[in-house]
């Protein structure tokens, strides 16, 4: 039987909280990797986040289990809290993922942050509830984890492409000119050009999708693909944004810094159609 | 490549400059009206704290209905038409690439080429250049060949529609905008509330800023609406029980959900909204301070006399409030004793908390009392409440249309951004005992990618050329 209880402090939370710690240890790490040029502590660094990655891993499923346990099972991926967490967990995986397959582990310590504030407001915010609540009619859609899982992965790869544009920009900037130890480690800017973009469309692509489940979806519930609904908006300026950037790189041949820049600027719309539309009325307003 | 001139309107339509410039105009102005509030109640909120001068401004850029003015729409257009034109006018050029015939023998792509992409073969260059014919075949659909007695070249390749990507994700978008038209111009969004146990035929369609009745041909009957609670009191399920009629007979039943809407004869009918008001009916419980006995429970409807037991009295509801006095729901009740005069007095549902918080308020106000007509005291038991349920009815012929771009566009991004075109190149040459047999590749894009698959060719070509050897 579920009963609300606001008092009741769960394991999830509780290693969650745990978790927001490792992703700031790992960050520390990797950026003493980048200040003392020592790539040791980048390897401790990575240990860090994969054993973060998996406690993460293991409570978002504890958290899936509980609210089937409270009779309300659903995936955790219907409220601030969850969208949170997952949003965490989503970037971290994505830079793993990247790690390994360019063999450099800089951008870990302009990535890490971010996972770290998401769970650390997700965590310690009282804004946001971490209690396991029931779905109402509007969510009980299949729809949702598609709609929620595809934006998520685009809204994480737009913060690496973010966290890359911010090192490419240092790179470029007069302070990398300083001999200091800290850029020495940093990737080539091609290839920091080059991987920005590549992020960019693996968060475009999803992006995309996320808008289309989220379309078929509202069709469903609400009778109308389409409403100009705040979030629906900004989702659709922040598509823009990146179509801009696409169409800027692929045809004018757009690259370095105004790329960069762009990026930077298509993540400020992610993070305003994530949290500044909570702000404006409209029909999401299930996600604050 | 060389610039028409001569078409001035063509070349500004077809410049992805412009398009770049129309992507940011529609990014920026689709802010205002996530700003501005662009519905009526909202909306004449926000009004009323405007200037006049500001107000007339709004006004006459359509601000409060911004996403259907003029001047958006027009910008859409113009991007449609870029696209359109920005298509017609690359098309050719890539139907020609595409059509093109690779040549085999050219030896740019073995430029620098690094030296584990050359092997070595002992075997004859006739049995060679069939062993690697063979073995390209079966990797690659597309072969072409250019052979002379002393050197062969092969040219393979695959993803070169690749290049039809961007304009598939291009014509998407627009279908999609295609599909919008359609649904404004020959579909409806309307809605109706219907009572609980009653009909209709028709629903008001909203608009811009005014109502219109839409007559469906078919009546709709809503049999029931429920509500089903969570234990911690959140909605679980909205519910309806509806019947479509024609002709008087029962066409379709069917249960109406959130996120599960119906189809009939064309029209959509969504779960949007529900309301309650107050019945007809009531249930009051009486307790009588002269006898001690059970208290007893009367329903009660509006306006029809019934009995008061154990007494000749008749009782009458005569009115029903769902919030009286800012008191919560309430009863108005008439008792008409025999021979003597009528008394009239209010029952609150929530008499209990009413008297906690406010004590001595019967006792002052006779008209609230419920112990008015002695030795009885009243209390309110139930107020029927009647529920309606509040129906999103669209119909849209363009769903179909949008949904189709929604697939194409998916399709399209795949295409454009997940596949390259790749392309090989592989030189034969030597004199028996002794043939070079060179690899070299190109691709679209993910040259990265490339250099992995010519690795990966370079080797199993050459322990299919070189089986014997260990190595």
């Amino acid at each position: 039987m579920f009963k609300p209880g606001k008092g009741d402090i769960m394991l999830h939370s509780v290693i969650l909280s745990y978790i927001t710690f490792f992703y700031f240890l790992s960050f520390l790490f990797y950026l003493l990797m980048m200040v003392m040029e020592k790539k040791a502590f980048g390897q401790i660094a990575t240990i860090i986040t994969l054993t973060g990655l998996a406690g993460h891993t293991f409570a978002l499923i504890v958290r899936w289990v509980e609210s089937y346990r409270l009779d309300i099972g659903h995936a955790p991926l219907s409220n601030l809290y969850e969208s949170l967490i997952f949003f965490s967990w989503t970037i971290i995986l994505l830079y793993l993922l990247m790690e390994r397959r360019i063999k450099n582990r800089t951008v870990g310590t302009f990535v890490t942050p971010l996972a770290f504030l998401a769970l650390a407001y997700a965590s310690f915010s009282d804004n946001v509830s971490s209690e396991i609540r029931p779905l109402i009619p509007a969510l009980q859609s299949n729809w949702l984890t598609a709609h929620v899982i595809t934006c998520f992965f685009g809204y994480a790869a737009f913060a690496l492409s973010f966290g890359i544009s911010l090192m490419y920009l240092l790179k470029k900037s007069h302070m990398a000119n300083i001999k200091t130890g800290f850029f020495n480690l940093l990737p080539g800017a091609g290839t920091l050009d080059e991987l920005n973009y590549n992020m960019v469309i693996i968060g475009f692509l999803m992006l995309t999708l996320g808008i289309i489940t989220g379309s078929v979806w509202a069709n469903a519930a609400w009778g109308s693909y389409w409403s100009w609904d705040p979030k629906e908006t900004w989702s659709l300026i922040t598509w823009l944004v990146y179509a801009t950037m696409l169409h800027a790189r692929m045809v004018r041949g757009w690259k370095g810094k105004r790329l960069a820049s762009l990026s930077i600027i298509g993540f400020a719309c992610v993070l305003f159609t994530y949290f500044g539309v909570n702000f404006l009325a409209g029909l999401h307003s299930y996600a604050v | 490549m060389v610039k028409k001139t001569s078409k001035p309107l063509w070349d500004f339509l077809s410049s992805v400059r412009l398009t770049v410039v129309l992507l940011i105009l529609v990014a920026i102005t689709s802010i205002f009206g996530t700003i501005i509030p662009q519905e009526q109640v909202t909306a004449t909120r926000f009004a009323r704290d405007l200037s006049p001068g500001l107000l007339n401004l709004f006004n006459s850029l359509q601000l409060f209905d911004m996403y259907h003015s003029v001047w958006f729409r027009s910008i859409i257009c113009l991007l449609a038409l870029n696209l359109i034109v920005c298509s017609l006018d690359r098309f050719p050029a890539t139907l020609k690439l595409f059509r093109l015939t690779p040549k085999p023998d050219r030896s740019k792509p073995f430029e620098g080429m690094p030296p584990h992409r050359v092997l070595t073969i002992e075997g004859g260059l006739k049995e060679t250049t069939d062993n690697v014919g063979d073995f390209l075949k079966e990797r690659y659909n597309t072969m072409v060949i250019k052979k002379t007695d002393k050197e062969t070249y092969f040219h393979c390749e695959k993803g070169r529609f690749t290049i039809f990507g961007v304009y598939l994700v291009h014509l998407s978008v627009l279908i999609i905008l295609m599909g919008g038209i359609i649904g404004s111009l020959l579909g409806f969004n309307g809605y109706v509330n219907i009572l609980e146990g009653e009909s209709t035929d028709t629903v008001f369609l909203r608009e811009g800023m005014s109502y219109n009745d839409k007559d469906l041909g078919f009546g709709i009957h809503c049999e029931n609406f429920s509500i089903d609670f969570y234990d911690n009191g959140m909605p679980k399920e909205y519910r309806s029980d509806l019947k479509f009629i024609m002709e008087g007979k029962t066409v379709k039943e069917a249960i109406l959900l959130v996120n599960h809407p119906i189809k009939f004869k064309g029209i959509t009918f969504y779960q949007a909204s529900y309301g309650s008001l107050a019945g007809d009916k009531a249930l009051l419980k009486i307790s009588n301070a002269e006898i001690d006995m059970h208290d007893f429970t009367l329903e009660v409807e509006l306006g029809k006399p019934v009995p008061l037991p154990g007494n000749g009295a008749r009782l009458i509801l005569a009115d029903i409030s769902d919030d009286f006095m800012n008191m919560g729901p309430a009863v108005k009740i008439s008792i008409m004793p025999e021979g003597r005069e009528e008394i009239s007095f209010w029952l609150f549902k929530y008499q209990y908390n009413i008297k906690k918080q406010y004590p001595g308020i019967f006792d002052n106000f006779p008209k609230l009392n419920p112990s008015s007509y002695k030795p009885y005291t009243f209390y309110v038991d139930d107020i029927e409440t009647v529920y309606y349920s509040g129906l999103q009815v669209n119909k849209n012929p363009g769903i179909p249309l949008v949904y189709t771009g929604f697939f194409t566009i998916i399709v399209g991004l795949f295409v454009t951004f997940l596949t390259s075109h790749r392309r090989i190149w592989v030189h034969i040459t030597g004199k028996p005992g002794n043939i070079s047999v060179k690899v070299a590749g190109k691709a679209s894009k993910n040259q990265v990618g490339m250099e992995k698959e010519l690795d990966r060719l370079v080797t199993s070509l050459d322990s299919c050329l070189n089986p014997g050897r260990e190595i």
